[in-house]
This record gives C-alpha cells, sequence and structure tokens, in this order.
C-alpha cells in the first residue's frame, strides 16, 4: 500500500528483489573510520574485553551470538558422541557405559541444548549481523535490548550448564513430557534448574523478538518495502513472528511446570485430570513452530547464497516468499500431529492430517523455486555454495521422511523409534549444513578476510559424508526404540555405522575451527564485496563494515541503493580507527560489480544533529542478565515453596535475595543511564508507520504476553474441561474481595489516563498525584488479595491442594506478579515525575499505560473465570 | 483528543457493567444463560478499555490487528485443546 516506490522498469541491469545492485565502490574508507572515532571515545576498541561486555552494536552482537552458539554446538556435540559410543552395541542396564540415568541425562541435554542453545542462537548471529545492514539500519530499535538478549542467552546456558552439578540435569527428553518432568519421577535440584534455564533462554528470545519485529517493521531505507526486502531478511521477519507468538505459548509451559516443581502446584501430576495431555498442547503448540523457528533462517541463507553464486535471482521470488509466509501461518495448527498416540479423539487427528499434508505443499514450491534457480543459473561451487546445495539435498530427504510421520496410521508404527530421530535430524541439521554454508558466506564480512577454500571444500566432504553415514542408517534400523540405549542385536552393524559417522561429522568441524581460526588472522584481505553477484546491501559497505554501518542515509528510492551524504559527517576529516578491526578494510577496493549502481549525493543536512550520535556501550545488559541468573539459581532448590534445610538452603536463598537486588539495581540504573538509540529518517515502515517505535515495541511485547495468559488461562479452561465445566467450583467461596479488586484495578487504570492528560497539559501536580494514586490503589489490590489468599490458606486451600485450586492461587499469582512489575514503574515514574519530568515528552508514561491497562484487561476475565462462574 | 469527562463516563460504565457481572450471579439465572450475559460484559470492558483507555481507537489499525493475532493464537490453543478431549 504505501509502497511509493519507483517504477524500477528501467536500465535492464537493475534488479528489483531483495538483492538490489550494489556497487563497491562506496566511500573511502577514511570517513568510515572517523564515525568510529566521533563515538569511539567512551567505547573501546574490539581488541578490549572491556568492549565486549559492553557493548550493545548488532554487529558486535552477532559475533557474540555465534562464538556463544559454537561453544554449545560442542557441548551438545560431545553428549551425541557419549550416546553414539554407548550405542555402539545393545547394552543391558547393568553393562552399560554411561550410567542407565547418565544416559537419559545426555539424550534430554542434546535436545536441549542443541535446539535452543546452538541452533536458534546460530541463526541469530547472522541475523544480529546482516539483517541492519540489509536494512539500511544503523542498528536494532533498542540496541541495549539487543545487549539483554544476548547476555540472558548466555546466562541461561550457564545455568543449564549449573544443572548438571546439582544432582544431574533434566533426565525426561527433550519434550519434557509429562508427568515425567515433575518432581515425583525427575527429583534432582538439576532437573529444576534446567527447566529455570528455559525460562531464561525465553526470556531472551522475547526480548529478541520485541527488538528485530520493531526494527524490521519501522527501520528499512527509504523505497525497501517488504516486497523488495532481501530473502534473508524475510526468513527472519517471518522467524521472529512466530517467535514472539511460540515462544511466549512455551513460556507459560515452563512457568506451569516450573510451578509445579518449585511451588508444588499440580497441573501435570499424575492424578490431575488431562495434566499429561495439557502439556503436549502447550508444548507442541510452541513446539512445531519451533521446528520453522529453526529451519527458516537456514532456508534465508540457502536463498541468499544460490543468488549469489548461480548468479541468478531466485526463480519465482514472490512466490518464494508467499509460500513462507503461509508456512509461518500453517505452522500454527498442525501442532497435533505430534500427539497422534495420546487420547485426543479421532476427528481431530485426521484434521491435524490434513493441515499437515496441507504444510508441505508451500515447501515443494520452495524446493522446486531452488531446484530451477541451479537450472536457469550458471553454478560456482564455493564452500558456502556447496553447504547450502548438501543442506537442500539433506532437507528434501528429511522432508520426504517427515510426510510418513503426518499420516495417521503410518505414525501408531514409527511413533518412538528412530525413523523419528532420523527424519528430525536430516531437517534439523540438514539446517545446520546451510548455516554453515551462511558462517562461511559471511565470513569475509565479519573479518576483513577470506578462509582457505581448499580446507572448506574438505571440511564440506567430512562432513557431508559424516553427516549420511551417521543419520541414514537410522533409517534403516528404524525400529530402534527411541531415547534407549537397548535395541535388538541384529541392528548393531547400522548403530556402528552410525557412530562412526557421527566421530567424522564432528571431526570435520576442527578443519572448520582450524580454517577460520586461522584465517580470521593471516587469510587474505578482502574488498567491500568478495563475492561476484552477491547483491545484498551488506556487500556495499567495507569489510568488516563501520561501526555505524554507512556513511550517510541508504535510500532505494530510485531503485537501487544509493546514500545520501550529509556535508557534516563529510566534514570530520580522517582519522584512524578506533576499531581495531585490522587495516584490511577494503578502502582501495575497486568496484567489481558488473553494474555498478550505487551513486553518492550530497544534500544539506536538514537539522543540525542535536546529539551527540548513538551510544553504543552500556554495562548494565550484562548486570541485569546477571541479576537474573542469581534469582533462578536461588530458586531452582525450592519444593513446595520451602527452601532445604541448613547452610545449603540458606545460601541458595541469599543468592535469590542479591539477585533480586541485582537485578532491581540495574533496571533502576539502566533507566536512568543516558543512552540514545540509533537515529532514523523515518524510511519505509508499513504497517506501523508513523507510531514511535517505543510505541510498537510495547504492543508486539504485549502481543506476546495476550498468549502467555492465553496459554494459562487456556490450561485452565482446558484442564476445567477435562475434569467436568459444572462440577468445578470457584476457588473462593465469595466473590465480593474479587469484585472489590476489580473496582481498584478500574480506578487504577482510571488514574492512569488521568496521568496522562496532566502530563500532556504540562500539569505538574495533577501528573504526580495521578501516578502517585496509581501505586496506591495498585497497592491496595495487592493488600485484599493477600488478605483473601491468606483467609483460603486458612481455610486449608493452597497450592498443592487440588489442581482446582493450583489453577487459581498461579494465574491470578502470574496476574498479582505483573501488578508488582508496574508498580515499580510506577513508583519509578512518581519519582521522576516529582523532579519535572514527563511534561515535555510524556511516553513513558503513555507506555506504561498502555501495560497498566492490559494487566487491567486481563483482570476482567479472571475476575469472573476464577470467581462468580 | 477527548475530555476528561469522557474518560470519566467510560470508567463509570466499566464499574457499574462489573457490578452487573456479579448481580448476574446472584441472581440465580440457568447456569449458561448467566454464563453467556457475564462473558459478554467482560469482553465489552475489555473492548472499552483498549479502545478508549489504551486509544487503539485512534492509532492505526495495524496495532489491534496485531493483538487480534495473539487473540485468536490463544482462542485456537484453548478452543482446539479443549475439543481434543471430546
Amino acid at each position: 500500500m504505501s509502497d511509493t516506490n519507483p517504477e524500477r522498469t528501467g536500465g535492464g541491469s537493475e534488479r528489483t528483489d531483495g538483492g538490489t545492485e550494489v556497487g563497491s565502490e562506496v566511500v573511502s574508507g577514511g570517513h568510515t573510520d572517523d564515525h568510529d572515532h566521533d563515538h569511539g571515545h567512551d567505547f573501546p576498541g574490539t581488541g578490549s574485553i572491556k568492549r565486549w561486555f559492553v557493548t550493545t552494536n548488532h554487529k558486535d552482537v552477532g559475533i557474540l551470538y555465534i562464538v556463544t552458539s559454537l561453544f554449545f554446538l560442542v557441548l551438545g556435540g560431545v553428549l551425541a558422541w557419549l550416546m553414539r559410543i554407548q550405542l555402539w552395541a545393545p547394552r543391558a542396564p547393568t553393562e552399560t557405559i554411561l550410567a542407565p540415568v547418565a544416559y537419559n541425562q545426555a539424550v534430554s541435554a542434546h535436545g536441549l541444548l542443541m535446539v535452543f542453545w546452538f541452533l536458534s542462537p546460530f541463526a541469530f548471529g547472522f541475523a544480529n549481523y546482516v539483517v541492519p545492514l540489509q536494512l539500511g539500519a544503523k542498528d536494532l530499535a533498542f540496541p541495549r535490548l539487543n545487549a539483554l538478549s544476548y547476555w540472558l542467552y548466555l546466562f541461561s546456558g550457564i545455568l543449564f550448564g549449573v544443572s548438571f552439578f546439582q544432582g544431574g540435569t533434566f533426565s525426561g527428553g527433550w519434550t519434557m513430557y509429562a508427568p515425567l518432568n515433575v518432581p515425583t519421577f525427575t527429583p534432582d535440584v538439576g532437573a529444576s534448574t534446567a527447566v529455570l534455564a528455559l525460562v531464561l533462554f525465553v526470556a531472551s528470545v522475547t526480548v529478541s523478538s520485541v527488538n528485530f519485529l520493531t526494527t524490521m517493521h519501522r527501520m528499512r531505507a527509504e523505497g525497501l518495502t517488504l516486497r523488495n526486502m532481501p530473502l534473508f531478511s524475510w526468513t527472519i521477519l517471518l522467524t521472529v513472528w512466530m517467535m514472539l507468538f511460540a515462544f511466549a505459548a512455551l513460556l507459560a509451559a515452563l512457568m506451569v511446570l516450573s510451578a509445579d516443581r518449585l511451588l508444588g502446584t499440580t497441573y501435570f501430576a499424575m492424578e490431575s485430570p488431562a495434566g499429561a495431555l495439557l502439556w503436549t498442547h502447550l508444548f507442541w503448540f510452541f513446539g512445531h513452530p519451533e521446528v520453522y523457528i529453526v529451519f527458516f533462517p537456514a532456508l534465508g541463507v540457502m536463498a541468499e547464497v544460490f543468488q549469489t553464486f548461480t548468479g541468478r535471482r531466485i526463480v519465482g521470488r514472490k512466490w518464494f516468499i508467499i509460500a513462507m509466509v503461509l508456512v509461518a501461518i500453517q505452522s500454527f495448527v498442525v501442532w497435533m500431529h505430534h500427539m497422534f498416540l495420546t487420547s485426543i479423539n479421532l476427528q481431530v487427528k485426521t484434521l491435524f492430517m490434513i493441515t499437515t499434508i496441507g504444510i508441505s505443499l508451500p515447501f515443494d514450491l520452495m524446493v522446486f523455486a531452488l531446484i530451477y534457480t541451479m537450472l536457469k543459473g550458471k553454478i560456482r561451487f564455493t564452500t558456502p555454495f556447496l553447504f547450502v546445495f548438501g543442506a537442500l539435498l539433506l532437507f528434501i530427504i528429511g522432508g520426504i521422511t517427515g510426510v510418513f510421520l503426518g499420516a495417521v496410521v503410518l505414525d501408531y508404527e514409527f511413533r518412538g523409534t528412530y525413523w523419528v530421530v532420523a527424519h528430525f535430524h536430516y531437517v534439523m541439521v540438514g539446517g545446520v549444513t546451510a548455516l554453515v554454508g551462511g558462517l562461511y558466506y559471511w565470513f569475509p564480512k565479519i573479518t576483513g578476510r577470506m578462509y582457505d577454500e581448499f580446507l572448506g571444500k574438505v571440511h564440506f566432504a567430512a562432513y557431508f559424508v559424516g553427516f549420511n553415514l551417521l543419520y541414514f542408517p537410522l533409517f534403516v534400523a528404524w525400529e530402534t526404540p527411541r531415547r534407549v540405549f537397548d535395541y535388538a542385536p541384529e541392528l548393531a552393524p547400522w548403530h556402528q555405522l552410525a557412530t562412526i559417522g557421527g566421530f567424522v561429522l564432528g571431526l570435520s568441524f576442527l578443519i572448520m575451527f582450524y580454517n577460520l581460526f586461522k584465517s580470521a588472522f593471516t587469510g587474505d584481505p578482502v574488498s567491500d564485496n568478495p563475492w561476484e553477484y552477491a547483491t545484498t546491501a551488506e556487500w556495499a559497505v567495507s569489510s568488516p563494515p563501520p561501526l555505524e554501518n554507512f556513511e550517510g542515509t541508504p535510500t532505494y528510492r530510485d531503485g537501487h541503493l544509493s546514500f545520501i551524504l550529509d556535508r557534516e559527517s563529510d566534514a570530520t576529516g580522517g582519522a584512524t580507527a578506533a576499531d581495531g578491526s585490522g587495516g584490511a578494510t577494503a578502502d582501495g577496493g575497486v568496484a567489481t560489480s558488473p553494474h555498478t549502481a550505487v551513486t553518492t549525493e550530497y544534500e544539506p543536512t536538514v537539522e543540525a544533529t542535536e546529539v551527540e550520535g548513538p551510544s553504543h556501550a552500556s554495562i548494565w545488559p550484562f548486570v541485569l542478565s546477571l541479576g537474573a541468573f542469581l534469582i533462578l539459581l536461588g530458586i531452582s532448590p525450592l519444593q513446595d515453596t520451602a527452601f532445604p534445610e541448613g547452610m545449603m538452603g540458606a545460601a541458595y536463598a541469599t543468592t535469590a535475595v542479591a539477585g533480586f537486588g541485582v537485578t532491581l539495581g540495574s533496571l533502576i540504573a539502566m533507566g536512568l543511564e543516558p543512552f540514545h538509540g540509533p537515529v532514523f529518517d523515518e524510511g519505509e515502515a508499513w504497517p506501523f508507520s508513523g507510531i514511535d517505535n517505543g510505541k510498537v515495541g510495547m504492543w508486539i511485547f504485549l502481543a506476546s504476553d495476550v498468549v502467555l495468559f492465553g496459554g494459562f488461562l487456556g490450561a485452565y479452561i482446558f484442564t476445567r474441561f477435562a475434569f467436568g465445566w459444572t462440577g468445578w467450583q470457584p476457588v473462593p467461596d465469595d466473590p465480593i474481595p474479587g469484585l472489590v479488586n476489580t473496582y481498584i484495578l478500574l480506578t487504577s487504570s482510571f488514574t492512569v489516563v488521568l496521568a496522562l492528560v496532566a502530563a500532556e497539559k504540562k500539569h505538574k501536580l495533577g501528573l504526580v498525584t495521578s501516578l502517585g494514586a496509581t501505586f496506591v490503589l495498585g497497592i491496595g489490590f495487592l493488600v485484599n488479595k493477600a488478605l483473601e489468599w491468606q483467609h483460603l490458606f486458612h481455610e486449608g486451600l493452597w497450592l498443592s491442594t487440588n489442581v482446582r485450586t493450583s489453577t487459581f492461587f498461579l494465574t491470578t499469582g502470574l496476574h498479582a506478579a505483573h501488578v508488582i512489575a508496574g508498580l515499580i514503574v510506577a513508583l519509578y515514574l512518581t519519582a521522576r515525575a516529582w523532579r519535572g519530568a514527563y511534561l515535555e515528552d510524556s511516553r513513558s508514561v503513555e507506555y506504561f499505560g498502555l501495560y497498566w491497562h492490559f494487566v487491567d484487561i486481563v483482570w476482567l476475565f479472571l475476575f469472573p473465570l476464577f470467581y462468580i462462574l | 483528543m477527548v475530555s476528561t469527562k469522557f474518560y470519566t463516563a467510560i470508567y463509570v460504565v466499566l464499574f457499574v457493567s462489573a457490578t452487573i457481572q456479579v448481580l448476574v450471579e446472584f441472581a440465580g439465572l440457568a447456569y449458561w444463560a448467566a454464563f453467556g450475559i457475564i462473558i459478554v460484559l467482560s469482553a465489552a470492558k475489555a473492548v472499552l478499555v483498549a479502545a478508549y483507555f489504551q486509544h487503539l481507537r485512534w492509532e492505526p489499525r495495524s496495532l489491534t490487528y496485531l493483538v487480534g493475532i495473539g487473540l485468536v493464537a490463544a482462542l485456537a490453543l484453548t478452543v482446539a485443546a479443549s475439543y481434543s478431549l471430546l
């Protein structure tokens, strides 16, 4: 709609897809350097350790993600090796190499680490690095939140690591099926810690989703409409949309599970009606979109690399995008195909079999588009291409074998066997294959140096042979039961082949690590664009790109990438690089692009740049994540809301309290810290044009919170439905305290409205009074609730009494936690308003109001559902 | 935009309809009739808060759709999961 694109019919050389033609000689390196220098006085160079703790720059964060995720690849890989060694021969439980429970832990931890801590973060390393460049943005919309995402991710991984040392980590499989996931069956503290580590990971993902969605919708360069966005960015956009909603459902599942483990609620206990089924619904509502969440970025890499190394625009680009959008939507309506062997009814199984077949159709289109692109183009077999081409082959095998599982009747036979294991490794590790291709593809951009092509090809050969040697025999030995180390002796040769393959595959990465590590320091320096026919915008800037990505403002308004330079940035003369990223940049790099389409224009600066430029450093994301880590570590040994006896319990409790202090302190520090996000002139912003970034971010977050509460309410409704709807009485026998709280909350919403009105009228006293009144009313709400809970407690009703009380206390408790979070913000706002803030710029008050009203709306449903009906 | 008086009117409507919900409960209607009235009132209140207090009415419609998508996802999960029990 608002795509006010110039017509792009002219000049046959220009490509109108995401790949707009770019040349290499954009601006000289001198300008590049002084940008770093300008804002570099409080921002250490890449050689300094401090830099990596304080950085908020998207490229740094991208590198951190990539390196960290590769560490988790090694960890998950070693666990896989342990399993493969054990599987060399079928073994009785008494003669195993790993103890039986240790094997179960290895299986579970391998799955969780690879899916959550390796695959997605690896892809998001590239997303962080490349997407803003492809969009023409100087950074993500909220750089500090981006750093926060990374640190939450790292600390969640550390927390998972800690779980191994707390009596053993989770051992119930990566799907964490109920009731195996409750302490009755997995009693170790480490099992709880693993669940909490996942909670922290989901927090990271949520922050990241909000950030990427705001950035990708709001901060595209002028002329870069969604229709013209490069395919890698497209896949990331769809991925973050899926993440936003899918991970919110997982968060609901994990919070309920944490409550079952730590607080003693009984959602998933054996005696709860349909407790096991509830977990599968919540988990797979997340879990199926998750398949595409991890696969889509790989698909994006495939598309980019195919285009570059066939020298051809992808065939049917528009249809390729439409197919991906369809898959993203359909991914939310296929989850029950993971549940064909549960007690769900036959009608719903049939329905989900149909939707599952439906989701394979768009993929067919994508696969054919990629194949046809190869046929029509002229292939150059570089390392990145080999990897993505291999990935395509593997994905085809993985996809076809998956169709078998989508059929109800066949699934009755295949479920719980190695067919499933082989299938999803072909899909998932097939995706990894493409991402490894992406690593080679963007390596010269990130480091400014070229890897060794010969070693790259050797890596591919070893990788591809190892992969198929590992996973293909598993199809043949499909009758092996999944997750179990004992199997029929006649299958042993296949398992031995697989074990050999596992070592070949794993060791092949040594070649890569050696190659990339060595090349990062001694490889041949590369120009802006070492790949002929690479067309996306990251190849139009130096390798590595300058701190703020572009000289001037990128624009696509003439149908190709060009830069509007303002005189001011041009005038600040040459300085030395503060980036420390080596002199290997492409300064002298002469244009190699066949159609040099980059133009540089000079336009007078419209406004004298009022601020001193964007900030790039903040330590608070790191500290905040550390605080969250300490809280979760501290509460990990809770059972039935009680810490263990003695010193150990006291130490844990102290850790949790310290964590709260650190978290709260760093939140306040972050609020007070002067930090300027990237300055941007609004380019393409569909469909959120004209709305402030902060407001868009808040609404996106609230949309995910809708799904979080939806998950909790859905769990309540589902459980009540299984129990017998009308046989279930509300826990409080009197609705009046609930009604009073409804009055209080509605009134507090009204006072927030009054606060905003006062702020807009620059009426300081009104603002302070209204915010203060909101705070007092919120406290009143909590006091009233506390009295009510105390009353119920004395009647013998508490979290663990039965599933009815569990749902009541946990759901209203989650709401109360939202109220408490809101009150902390309200207190902060009141204090700042007292000192005269928000009269010039009332946006903070407005965004707080959006949150507070949302909490009010939730209560409007909780009240009837838990008090009246 | 809108006057304080208007916001006050909205607030009064919300306050009254919360009261009506409890009165409906005490009125001794058939369970599902009362259920219907009470849920519809809750939904109506939610719409009022979103439209006026969160001023979605004056925002670009895309924000409303955004929240709507979340709502649809949550409802799809709840309804399909409950149906699967039948």
